[in-house]
């Protein structure tokens, strides 16, 4: 027996995968195919749901980004320090500041924290438009998304500089959606997680939390993009005790390139005051928008910094979030069947 | 044109119809991911291929814009995304095939076999052959895998590796001649000659 068909037989009894195996993987693709197509809620029905707000374009960015930001522990990856520079955002530290003023929500394990939002986001498909969205999700506090509930309807879209809004666009609009379930998988690795039983226990000095921010990526323009789209992870439908929250704004205020928007609306048409990160791969400028009184978070936009990149004149506003409200029920409401 | 080849001919012409209507990737999907997930599954064991099955297919979907549509059959470019996907768990890789070659025991395989007895007379050379091959090159590693367990030509590895056909040829020659050494002592120096007559 030589050594190719020894070869040949090493390892020969592991089968061709199981039907259930392959629809796994064949999951993770359709939605990425769902999210590409336009990901306008009412449309793809067949395709699998994950609709986390923070996580859509942490998700395109994590794919782009390859290799770095889905590494698992274990991978040969060299050690990289994070040296955490120092904070440079006012907004941010204005915000770590009037944290403690806020009221502090204490959601217990088996409740949810509920959010209430609008939405803005580009529908790439056959035709390109801006679709709009209510939203109210249920997170568990324990637990991913899976456990999660969404109820929505879609608001009136916004036309796509360049392009007619298609009638498509119109199709379920001021219709209720749910209530029906968040997400079918959720297979976010730990760091990425979002939840408050995993938030709570981040670390809440500003240093460690950087690292967090930074885990598994390198220190170049695309690290830093990565680890501020990680901060919209932690802002968007997410809720930080208040000791992770003030790290984490101390943090992000040291991320390299963040500067200050004075003037920023949000999806709700609310002004306020943004600390910014301009992304020059994407083209755009990545906002998380502040009351300028009170510094509550009140939500992001992105506009448009490189009309060729982003394939929209400069100064387009893209993508905005607007958060309601922020509270805790005991229970989420029953789904809809499928 | 076989059967076969008819339907991997396809192959470009879906991933150009994907570029307009993403969904049509589906298609490349459901042609390839069984295979892929067998090598990698091979490679790796189940729970880390998992991970790189999945992040191939979006990898490639991601990157379908630069797929280059003289090349009809995907699957080097598939097994070349796969194969970089796979770097990250070379660790992994070289610590399951030295547990073999210490004790004989495959966690790779742990899974899928129940009659662990069957393959004893095997057994010395199994593990041999396992720690030669935790000790070749990873970039010679992946080119004999491709052509033994994946069954991709010269050709179609130097397209999914990115290298040369000569370094190919090269590669798989010496990991050959690697494992000839480990299993029967054969003097590899004696048998390169007949190794160039392969494709």
């Amino acid at each position: 027996m030589n050594e190719m068909t020894q070869l040949e037989r090493f390892r020969a009894e592991v089968p061709q995968p199981g039907p259930a195996r392959v629809r796994r993987h064949e999951e993770r693709l359709l939605a990425a195919i769902a999210r590409d197509a336009g990901g306008a809620p009412e449309r793809g029905r067949r395709t699998p749901r994950l609709r986390l707000l923070g996580l859509a374009a942490g998700l395109a960015a994590a794919v782009t980004a390859g290799v770095v930001v889905v590494a698992r522990p274990g991978a040969e990856a060299p050690q990289i320090i994070h040296p955490m520079p120092v904070a440079a955002s006012e907004v941010l530290e204005r915000a770590a500041e009037h944290a403690s003023r806020a009221p502090e929500l204490h959601p217990e394990p088996g409740q949810f924290l509920v959010f209430e939002s609008r939405t803005m986001n580009p529908s790439y498909g056959t035709d390109r438009y801006l679709y709009r969205t209510w939203r109210k999700v249920w997170l568990p506090v324990r637990g991913d998304a899976t456990g999660g509930v969404i109820d929505g309807e879609n608001l009136p879209p916004e036309p796509f500089p360049g392009w007619p809004v298609p009638a498509e666009a119109y199709e379920g609009v001021g219709r209720r959606s749910g209530p029906e379930k968040l997400a079918d998988f959720d297979d976010r690795v730990e760091y990425l997680r979002s939840d408050y039983d995993y938030v709570s226990r981040l670390p809440t000095e500003p240093q460690k939390m950087y690292e967090h921010l930074y885990t598994e990526l390198g220190n170049g323009p695309r690290d830093d993009a990565e680890a501020w789209n990680r901060v919209r992870g932690l802002l968007t439908e997410a809720y930080l005790p208040r000791a992770q929250r003030v790290a984490l704004f101390r943090a992000a205020a040291a991320i390299p390139g963040v500067t200050t928007v004075r003037h920023a609306v949000d999806a709700a048409g609310r002004t306020g005051i943004a600390a910014a990160r301009t992304d020059p791969v994407a083209g755009r400028r990545d906002e998380f928008i502040f009351d300028p009184k009170t510094y509550l978070y009140l939500g992001e936009r992105s506009v448009v910094t490189d009309a060729a990149k982003a394939e929209a004149p400069v100064g387009t506003v893209l993508t905005s979030s607007a958060q309601l409200s922020v509270s805790v029920a005991d229970h989420a409401p029953a789904v809809k069947g499928d | 044109m076989s059967e076969e080849s008819r339907a991997e001919a396809d192959d470009a012409s879906c991933i150009e119809r994907s570029r307009r209507d993403p969904e049509v990737f589906a298609e490349v999907f459901h042609r390839h991911a069984s295979d892929i997930t067998r090598y990698v599954t091979r490679r790796l064991g189940e729970d880390a291929a998992d991970d790189v099955v999945a992040e191939t297919f979006l990898a490639a979907f991601r990157q379908r814009h630069g797929y280059d549509l003289s090349h009809p059959s995907a699957r080097p470019w598939l097994y070349g995304i796969a194969t970089n996907l796979m770097r990250r768990h070379v660790r992994t890789e070289v610590r399951q095939l030295r547990l073999v070659e210490r004790t004989g025991v495959d966690p790779v395989t742990a899974s899928f076999t129940d009659r662990s007895d069957e393959r004893l007379s095997a057994e010395a050379s199994r593990r041999r052959l396992a720690g030669a091959l935790a000790s070749l090159p990873k970039g010679h590693r992946d080119a004999l895998l491709l052509f033994t367990w994946a069954g991709l030509s010269y050709a179609e590895i130097s397209e999914a590796l990115g290298v040369r056909l000569g370094t190919v040829q090269s590669r798989i020659n010496r990991a050959r001649n690697r494992l000839r050494e480990e299993l029967g002592g054969i003097n590899p120096l004696a048998t390169v000659s007949e190794e160039t007559v392969c494709e």
